[in-house]
């Protein structure tokens, strides 16, 4: 890896006249491997961007009878997007989202977390324990969810086991009860994502290095301690990075939803994803989700540039001299 | 990390064992759900077991003849081809992902050719797909692409592409140079020594790649969704439309769909264990 960098390195400064043909082939081979991946880049990013940007901008629907080609005969300018800032429903479904990605991510983290250590040394029957504890995060999404609608009926199999602990009769009707819809989804998403965060910090554990905790423990450092002043910063960046991608995806979440909820009952567990899609099929209102999307697209993007610069400053101080944790 | 004593392991033997049983509650009901004949599917058709008391392949036949002794009604539509749709279009999503991504991972990981492509490629994971399915909605149908399998193929090809591409670049930067220098000392031409060479010795990581790729692909919903009508509907589609269709809940025939859908997966996960990490965190983290 360090060699490709030295010799491309001297390629780029010496292009005019010190390029060997062995270099230029290179090049020339890189430029044609890298160009279906560029092609596909264009096609799905570029071309799509500027047709949302235009669409956002007027009324055209898919009913209309027009191509989109000629949605600039409705132009409205900016009618969209000063229509979604009074748009309680869109900031509704944007605030149970965030709802669920604050309840869900940090309890499926601490319950990684905790499996992780478990889990980090060996003992009779790891293997085994590990490849079971891993499949919820195997299983289609959609089929989870339908594994949960069934879980969760009020003549399901959750209600008979607590009537059957408690001897009273349990018949909560969870998926369309105001407050326990949505408990029924994070329980279905905590179930279905915990693994993920038990597989990457259990491997971010597997990193930390042996001799610093026998050491540690050599100069009397209790498990605890070793826990949070050698594994914890080790782990910084792990940690970041699992957080990170799971709030990503679950921000996102759909498809557990569709299938459990569908939003219900009336817009209690509604997602901004099934906002979106509720919009898309059943109003047909294409410009208004274009002009949604794209707001969220910036939105995101801004939050996403804060956050690099906040991960590169933070890396910057860790290694400059004196600012590296102990 | 914290020693072996007696009373810690035993502790954690009893915390293991209630996260499996977590675990395999909800996995365990919807398998035996789908051997349970009609009168066992809720309390509210008969008695609630957890295990099925006359166990049937009354669901499966049910889905892939429409017919069965237990349900009047008659499937108009069987799994067979929601089943071969899922298949086809999952295994060339995951052949154009591949393709296309381990060309630019080797381009940008030996000759620093498109440097743009690590960091576009990310951006295609960072937003919910809803917000950007309307241009390619309209796209998709002003190509005639919606509802057939390459429509449906193409796209997957590209929203798994990131992962394809972070994979094998990760799995290029390990290859030494020396090696392919060694071979282009020889007089082997530049593609030759990718094909030859460099290809053969990442090929375990080459069908890891792809087992990956295509548990991302038979997983999804949303895109089928939106971009099938009838013809290519995949099994989650089907799976869902099931319900509606008849009325009522049809809780064994799709647990048996759904236990169809969830065995692959959940087999090839477990084949490539060892690269999951290095996968689900674009080659952010080895394991």
């Amino acid at each position: 890896m360090t060699a490709t960098t030295a010799t491309e390195g001297k390629h780029r400064r010496g292009k005019k006249p010190g390029v060997t043909p062995l270099e230029a082939e290179g090049l020339r081979l890189g430029f044609l491997m890298s160009l279906p991946a560029q092609l596909l880049l264009l096609f799905i990013v570029v071309f799509p961007l500027l047709m949302q940007v235009y669409v956002s901008l007027t009324y055209w629907g898919p009913l209309d009878g027009e191509s989109w080609i000629y949605a600039y005969s409705s132009l409205n300018w900016f009618d969209n997007y000063g229509e979604l800032f009074a748009d309680g429903r869109f900031w509704g479904s944007i605030g149970r989202t965030l709802l669920i990605v604050v309840v869900c991510v940090p309890i499926e983290f601490l319950l990684g977390l905790g499996l992780a250590t478990l889990f980090v040394d060996r003992f009779p029957g790891r293997r085994i324990f590990y490849s079971i504890l891993l499949t919820p995060m195997m299983i289609v999404p959609a089929v989870a969810g339908y594994m949960f609608f069934m879980m969760f009926q009020s003549t399901g199999p959750l209600n008979d086991l607590f009537s059957r602990i408690t001897g009273l009769t349990v018949d909560f009707v969870w998926l369309s009860d105001n407050d326990l819809a949505i408990v029924a989804v994070m329980i279905a998403d905590i179930w279905q994502w915990t693994p993920l965060m038990f597989l990457i910090l259990l491997a971010g554990m597997m990193g930390v290095p042996e001799d610093q905790l026998k050491a540690a423990t050599l100069l009397g450092a209790n498990a605890w301690q070793r826990f949070w002043r050698i594994v914890l910063p080790k782990m910084k960046m792990v940690m970041i990075i699992a957080l990170v991608l799971r709030a990503v995806e679950c921000f996102k979440i759909f498809d557990l939803l569709f299938v459990m909820t569908k939003g219900g009952p009336g817009i209690q567990t509604e997602s901004i994803s099934l906002y979106i899609y509720k919009l898309t099929f059943a109003d047909l209102e294409w410009s208004y989700v274009a002009a949604l999307g794209l707001f969220m697209l910036i939105a995101l993007s801004l939050l996403a540039w804060v956050g690099l610069v906040a991960m590169q400053r933070a890396q910057a101080r860790a290694q400059a001299p004196g600012g590296a944790e102990a | 990390m914290f020693g072996s004593r007696p009373v810690y392991n035993s502790v954690r033997y009893l915390l293991i064992l209630l996260a499996v049983v977590i675990v395999l509650i909800p996995t365990v009901w919807m398998g035996t759900m789908a051997f349970k004949p009609f009168p066992e599917w809720t309390t509210a058709t008969g008695e609630l077991s957890w295990l099925p008391k006359n166990p049937t392949w009354g669901n499966f036949e049910y889905i892939f003849t429409g017919q069965t002794a237990d349900l009047l009604v008659t499937l108009d539509r069987t799994a067979e081809r929601p089943i071969l749709a899922s298949l086809i279009t999952a295994v060339l999503g995951t052949a154009i992902a591949v393709i296309v991504g381990t060309l630019g991972a080797y381009a940008v990981s030996r000759f620093r050719v498109g440097n743009n492509l690590p960091l576009s490629v990310l951006q295609l994971r960072l937003f919910p797909p809803l917000a950007v399915m309307i241009p390619v909605m309209i796209m998709w149908s002003f190509l005639g692409m919606v509802d057939t399998w390459w429509g449906l193929s193409l796209i997957y090809g590209i929203v798994t592409l990131p992962f394809a591409f972070w994979l094998m670049k990760t799995f290029f930067d390990e290859v030494p140079v020396e090696i392919e220098e060694a071979a282009l000392v020889e007089g082997c031409s530049r593609f030759r020594v990718f094909w030859k060479v460099t290809l053969p010795m990442v090929k375990a990581a080459l069908a890891s790649t792809c087992l990956f790729v295509f548990i991302l692909n038979w997983s999804d919903y949303l895109i089928a969704l939106l971009l099938t009508r009838k013809d290519w509907v995949t099994i989650p589609v089907y799976m869902n439309s099931l319900a509606s269709a008849m009325g009522g809940q049809m809780y064994g025939c799709k647990a048996a769909l759904g236990l169809i859908a969830a065995i692959p997966p959940v087999v090839f996960g477990i084949a490539i264990q060892k690269y999951l990490v290095r996968g689900l965190t674009f080659g952010a983290l080895k394991q």
